[in-house]
This record gives C-alpha cells, structure tokens and sequence, in this order.
C-alpha cells in the first residue's frame, strides 16, 4: 500500500471525475434509449438540453484528466524515492503488474475523449447532427473504460509494497533486457533514425500537398517511431549516457522536466494529425505540424548540442 | 411562413413547480402577413414572440418557421438565424446608451462581417427611411422617447429581416408618437415584411391594413 499525499489526491480527483462521468453515463443511457429528433414532446426538449449538459460535463472531465495524468506521472516520480530500488517512475510503474497495462489505458483514454470531443464537435457545426445518439453511445463505452481505468489504478496502488525491492530503470531499460522493451534496443540506429527524419518529412510533404489520408497514416507511424527513437536514442542524449534509455527519468527536475513538453507535443502532433482521419481541417493539419516540427527541432537539438560541446557523437 | 404546431410553455417557478403559459397553441402566419396579438399582460403574447424569435425553446410543440423547425436547432443555430431572419422591437427599446444612433443601428451587421461600405450604405438607408439621419452622432441617452424608438426599428430592420417582431411598441410613447410608429408599420408592411406585433394598445385594434387580430387569453388563442 502506498498512501502517499499524492495517492490519496489522485485518488479523490479521480472519485470526483467519477461522480460527473456517472451523471453523464446516465444522461448518455436516456438520451440513447429515449431520443427522437423526430419528435416535438417535452421529454424531447428535456433530453435535449440534457445532451448540453452531457457534452459539458464531458469537456470538464477531458480538461481535468490532461493535468490529472501528469500528476498521475508526477506521483510515480515522487513514489519511487520511497521504494528501494527504484530510481524514477519507470520501477513504479514495473513494481506490480497492473502498471503497464494502467499506463497504455490511460494514454488511450485519452485520446478516447479526445476523439469524442472532436466527434462532438463536428456534430454541434451541423444543423441537424446525423450521429446524435451514436455520439452518447461513444460515451458510454468511454465511462466503462474510465471506470475500468480507475479500478486499475486502485489495485496498482493498493498492490504496491514499499518495503520490496524493485528493478530501476537501468535495469529495466538497459540493451540487456529480455522483455519486449529490449528489441527496441537492437534496432540498427541508423536505419530508425532514417525512418524518423522521412517520417517527419512524409508529414511535411503531406501536409504541403494537402494528402489529408497520408498526414493521418504518417502521424499514427510518427507516434510509434518517436518513441522509440526517444527511448532508444534521443534520450541518451539527453541523459548524456549511451547506456541509459528510461522514458520517465527526463521528466524529473534534472533534466529540467523536458520529458512533459516533449510527450505533451508528441500526444498534441499525433491527436490533431490522426484526427484528420475523422475531420479535415487544415487548421488541425496545421497545429500538428507545428508540434512535429517543435518536437524534431527539441530532441534533434540535443544531438547537435552534445555535438558541438564535446566533438563526438555518443 | 410562421406555424406554431401544437406549442405549449411552462416556466418553473420553484424546485417542482411550473407555470404553463402557453396551452398547445397553434397558430399560422402567412409571409408578408401583418399580425397583432391582443391580450392582457401575462396572457402569453411575449412568449409567443420569443419563441418566433428562437429566444425561447417550448415545452412542447414545433415552431416551424419557412419549413424548419427553429426549436429543435442548437442555440449558436438559433443565434444565426436570428441575425439572419428576425428584427425584433422591444417595449424598453433595448438601445445601448453609450453608443450613438449610427453604432446602435450598426449592431446586427456587426457578425455579419459586410464590408464597411455595404455597411454605411445599409445604415444610411433605415436612417433615412426612419427619419433620424440627422442625430446618427448623437447618444441614444440623449434622444427623445419618439427618437429612440425610431433607432429601435431602424436597428430591427437594417440587417432586412423577413420577420419583424414588435414587444409593447407603443408602451412608453404618447398618442401621438404611437400613431407615428403605427404610419412606419404600414411602412414595413409594404416592404413585404411579415410582422408580428403583441400589444394590448387599443390604437392598434382594427387598422385596414392588419391582416389578421388574434387574442391572446391566458396561454389560449381565442377565436
């Protein structure tokens, strides 16, 4: 058990974000079962006005769960100065066998309300919206997912043992490895880099000449491929170590919290680029561009910084 | 033009109590049509033209206007189809009395984005056609009652609206001014404007040019 201050703020966050969702599971169960747009009865004009306050309480949820995953990354930081053996939130989260699975749930969920958001509003520019009722049957799967999320979360919590020793990430992230995590370390650095760069530029390329199929398939790719760059080289260059690959250690205050802006623009260029696959807009095309060029020029000026600095390459 | 189909309208009063102010009304104008609604304060006029107006969704019902149901569209739906569609002249006037006469009427183009050409042109010709081109730099706090109302409906018309909505209009002036606005009335008319006025003004009772006279009783439309 780890009933840390942070947990227990997690924890009641998370009861509250629970409240409102189930308010809005509910509205969501009676506007899929009851509404018509055919029908002019009051129960129509009742569920309608009901949908507004779903919808808001939705965006509520969304706004609060952004800041609430960072604070959930910042507590496994903060947790592992109490578990032995673990360095940064990459031994929390390998300490119990919930925290992987939490971790990619979260991350989904995510862009899940994201993509409701970007649902609903395509929905609210049209007069007459074709896919009302399906839009709130979305979010009834999104609240399972988010019940199932927290659930997750208490039994990884509640599973953790402070007095056992865990892996470190050097451990965990280290060429060594045998888990799948290791595989992305025997990949030859020059060909992932080469996919990076023509990733970045198949994004640019897509974007110039408005190939909107391309630029949603290519930010999809980008999401993977930066990744594991990020883990398997840019990070050395950020820690200035060959050997260490840990994706949560440049969040912390040594490497000046670099991690958040850089997952922050990645999520933000791969949920506005994949999000052309539902909504064209060049503006979204463009806000993705604009992420994937900030983050290239972030983890590339590393590279070039050390460089410069010490007249080799790591 | 205008179909209100089966409409009611309640308000609440407290936590479980309503106050129905409309009764499954139905009522149809026709366009270019000029309609007065009689009745005592209460009886549900007003209601009625919020509901024209898309200021206010019924309880039930459909208000149909040129064959869309304007009640069941969204408000930045309804905001659009106002700016587009409906003047509206209400009792108090409504005027923004920090702004002049010219600012005031200029309002309802503003989300328009016209250019500003077609903007001073469309603004000249209501201050013209309402007579108050010669106070278009003046503050509305310094007109007169008469004068503001003429900015009112200058305002109300100059975005040309097919649907000219008028609360009390004659409330606050004297005789004379109310058989003045009652000549612009005829004015609009003419311009094939479909009017509803909701009044309990006798001055208005049997003019030749109204179309039609409903009374208004209680949330019912007498007949």
């Amino acid at each position: 058990m780890s009933h840390t201050p942070e947990v227990l703020t997690l924890f009641i966050i998370n009861i509250l974000l629970i409240c409102f969702a189930t308010v809005a599971f509910f509205l969501s169960v009676r506007i899929v079962k009851k509404y018509d747009p055919k029908s002019s009865t009051s129960l129509q004009y009742k569920l309608q006005k009901e949908s507004y306050l779903t919808s808001v309480i939705i965006k509520f949820l969304f706004f609060i769960k952004i800041p609430l995953f960072l604070f959930f990354i910042f507590t496994l930081d903060k947790l592992s100065e109490l578990i032995t053996g673990a360095m940064c939130a990459a031994g929390v989260v390998d300490a119990t066998g919930y925290g992987n699975y939490l971790f990619v749930l979260k991350i989904l969920n995510l862009y899940l309300f994201a993509l409701w958001l970007l649902l609903h509003e395509r929905q609210s520019s049209q007069e007459e919206p074709p896919y009302f009722k399906e839009q709130y049957l979305f979010f009834i799967f999104l609240y399972l997912v988010l019940i199932a999320e927290f659930v997750l979360e208490i039994f990884m919590f509640e599973a953790i043992e402070l007095d056992a020793i865990v892996d470190c990430c050097g451990t965990l992230y280290s060429n060594a490895t045998t888990s799948y995590i290791g595989a992305i370390f025997r990949i030859n650095t020059p060909l992932l880099l080469s996919f990076f760069y023509a990733n970045v530029l198949l994004l640019l390329f897509a974007y110039r000449y408005k190939k909107s199929f391309v630029f949603s398939l290519g930010s999809l790719l980008f999401l993977v491929i930066a990744l594991v760059s990020l883990i398997a080289f840019f990070g050395t260059y950020i820690y200035e170590m060959p050997t260490h690959h840990c994706p949560f250690c440049f969040l912390q205050k040594e490497y000046y919290y670099i991690g958040y802006i850089l997952y922050i623009l990645l999520f933000y260029a791969t949920f506005h680029g994949i999000a052309g696959f539902f909504v064209q807009e060049r503006k979204r095309a463009f806000k993705a561009i604009i992420a994937v060029v900030l983050y290239t020029a972030i983890v590339s000026g590393y590279v070039l910084s050390y460089y410069l600095r010490n007249g080799v390459w790591l | 033009m205008i179909h209100l189909k089966n409409v009611s309208k309640s308000f609440m009063t407290g936590k479980k109590e309503s106050i129905e102010v409309l009764h499954s009304i139905d009522l149809q104008i026709k366009e270019g049509e000029l309609v007065i609604l009689r009745g005592a304060s209460g009886s549900g006029k007003s209601t009625i033209l919020s509901l024209i107006a898309a200021l206010a969704k019924p309880t039930s019902g459909d208000v149909i206007i040129d064959e869309k149901n304007i009640a069941k569209i969204s408000d930045d739906f309804a905001a659009l189809y106002r700016g587009e569609n409906i003047g509206f002249i209400f009792q108090k006037y409504n005027l923004l009395h920090n702004l002049s006469v010219e600012q005031n009427i200029m309002l309802p183009l503003i989300p328009m984005n016209l250019p500003l050409e077609l903007v001073q042109q469309k603004i000249q010709n209501v201050m013209e056609m309402f007579h108050i081109e010669h106070k278009k730099e003046t503050l509305c706090a310094k007109l007169s009652g008469g004068e503001q109302q003429r900015v009112a409906i200058a305002r109300a018309t100059v975005n040309d609206p097919k649907i000219i909505l008028a609360d009390e209009p004659t409330a606050n002036l004297d005789k004379k001014l109310s058989l003045h606005f009652i000549e612009m009335l005829k004015e609009l008319k003419s311009l094939h404007k479909t009017i509803v006025v909701a009044t309990h003004d006798p001055l208005f009772f049997g003019l030749d040019f109204v179309d039609k006279e409903i009374i208004i009783d209680d949330g019912n439309i007498q007949i």
